[in-house]
């Protein structure tokens, strides 16, 4: 490589670490964070992330209307003044067309009587830290459920802020190894921490145990 | 005294990046696994019988991590090793199922009280799932009786570490870009850029 090309490109790796890293920052912060509360539910301030309050009520509908249920839910959403990702119940009623909608501040559980033209909903309101919380799983789509698919626009945004993170991720921890490696006096300590992260890791991926 | 400051978060952001560094990579590619696989899951293999298995007495009677401490004991005698999920307890058919997890296997035990014996379905999961699983561990769910295994303590305190340890490099990394003058400005300007998408999208889904 002709030394312009690589101070070149050394120049920019390194801009790209921490630009990379000053952008993301903030996303960054709430995994971070959102991660711990996920991994110590014992904690008190996890366990106000549980807390949520729960309304119910009925209401009389126009007949919804649309050539799947998704445009159907989408409608009784509109005359309801729901927002938010749609998930359906594993198995659908014949006469009923149940649904659940979910962001991280809240969720609703939509149950409507096709022939009364009659929604019964259960409202819960997400405390502040559950919304919190929620923002780290907030994806709209479950690996084990393969049907599930995103919905709102909001929430293909949030996940592609997410894939945002990691790539980003990604392309600084690759770009420090080499900012590493071109420092000759921090080679043989770096090696051994890189190894020890590399082993500890590795055990627990390859299942060696 | 302050170059001195500077060489020290220097060095420290450097060697806790490259320690958390395969960490860092596991929970970022899980991101992409978890956001937007489909991935065929390979079906469980025929289940095995084990006859003449030792149930630990009270097993049924006790509760939470008491009664998954009880139902580790069956474990080594059937072959498995990994996290108990839960208890399901059915007692008019006298059984006792529950699942068993770590990375590379999923396994369902089901152990028939009266007769002793146990029934085994394991299912062998790919390097993705492995993935996917190690991101999600311990998770939020059964708090009273996660870390039945002490792979999965281990587990938490390495992911616990690589949290601690990325909230210092990141605030480490402010310090060591402020102190590259030249890039204040844009860098200033990118993490204005950040907060505004950050605390934007975060209005726009809660509002």
């Amino acid at each position: 490589m002709p030394s312009s090309v690589k101070a070149t490109f050394e120049t920019w790796n390194r801009k790209f670490h921490f630009y990379l890293g000053l952008t993301f920052l903030f996303f960054l912060w709430l995994f971070s964070l959102t991660g711990l509360l996920l991994n110590h539910g014992r904690w008190a301030m996890a366990q106000t992330a549980n807390e949520r309050r729960e309304t119910r009520y009925e209401r009389s509908i126009q007949a919804p209307s649309g050539p799947t249920d998704l445009d159907r839910a989408r409608d009784v959403m509109r005359q309801l003044a729901l927002v938010g990702e749609i998930d359906w119940p594993a198995q659908a009623q014949p006469g009923r067309l149940n649904f659940n909608v979910s962001r991280p501040s809240d969720s609703s559980q939509v149950r409507v009587d096709l022939s009364l033209n009659r929604a019964a909903i259960q409202h819960f309101d997400n405390s502040g830290m559950a919304t919190f919380r929620i923002f780290h799983t907030f994806s709209g789509s479950r690996v084990n459920a393969p049907d599930s698919r995103r919905d709102w626009i909001l929430t293909t945004a949030w996940v592609l802020a997410m894939d945002a993170l990691a790539v980003a991720l990604v392309v600084m921890v690759l770009g420090s190894y080499y900012m590493w490696y071109r420092l000759k006096p921090k080679r043989r300590l770096g090696s051994i921490v890189l190894a020890a992260g590399l082993l500890s890791c590795g055990v627990f991926l390859a299942g060696l145990f | 005294m302050k170059k001195s400051f500077y060489v020290w978060t220097r060095d420290l952001h450097l060697y806790c990046g490259l320690f958390i560094s395969p960490f860092v990579l596991l929970f970022a590619t899980s991101v992409l696994y978890l956001n937007h696989a489909k991935l065929p899951t390979l079906p469980p293999a025929a289940p095995e019988i084990f006859q003449n298995v030792r149930i630990p007495d009270g097993i049924v009677e006790r509760q939470g991590r008491e009664a998954v401490n009880l139902a580790r004991e069956i474990l080594p005698q059937v072959g498995v090793t990994g996290e108990i999920g839960f208890l399901r307890v059915l007692r008019k058919e006298q059984r006792l199922v529950f699942p068993v997890s770590r990375p590379g296997l999923e396994a369902t035990i089901d152990v028939d009280l009266s007769a002793g014996s146990v029934s085994v379905s394991r299912r062998r999961t790919g390097f993705l799932e492995s993935l996917g699983y190690l991101h999600k561990m311990p998770g939020p769910h059964n708090v009273n009786v996660r870390g039945n295994w002490v792979w999965t303590r281990a587990w938490v305190w390495l992911a616990d570490a690589t949290i601690y340890l990325t909230l210092f490099i990141s605030v480490s990394g402010i310090y060591l870009w402020f102190a590259i003058k030249a890039e204040r400005k844009i860098g200033l300007s990118l993490l204005t850029l950040g907060a505004v998408v950050f605390f934007g999208l975060i209005y726009a889904v809660i509002r």
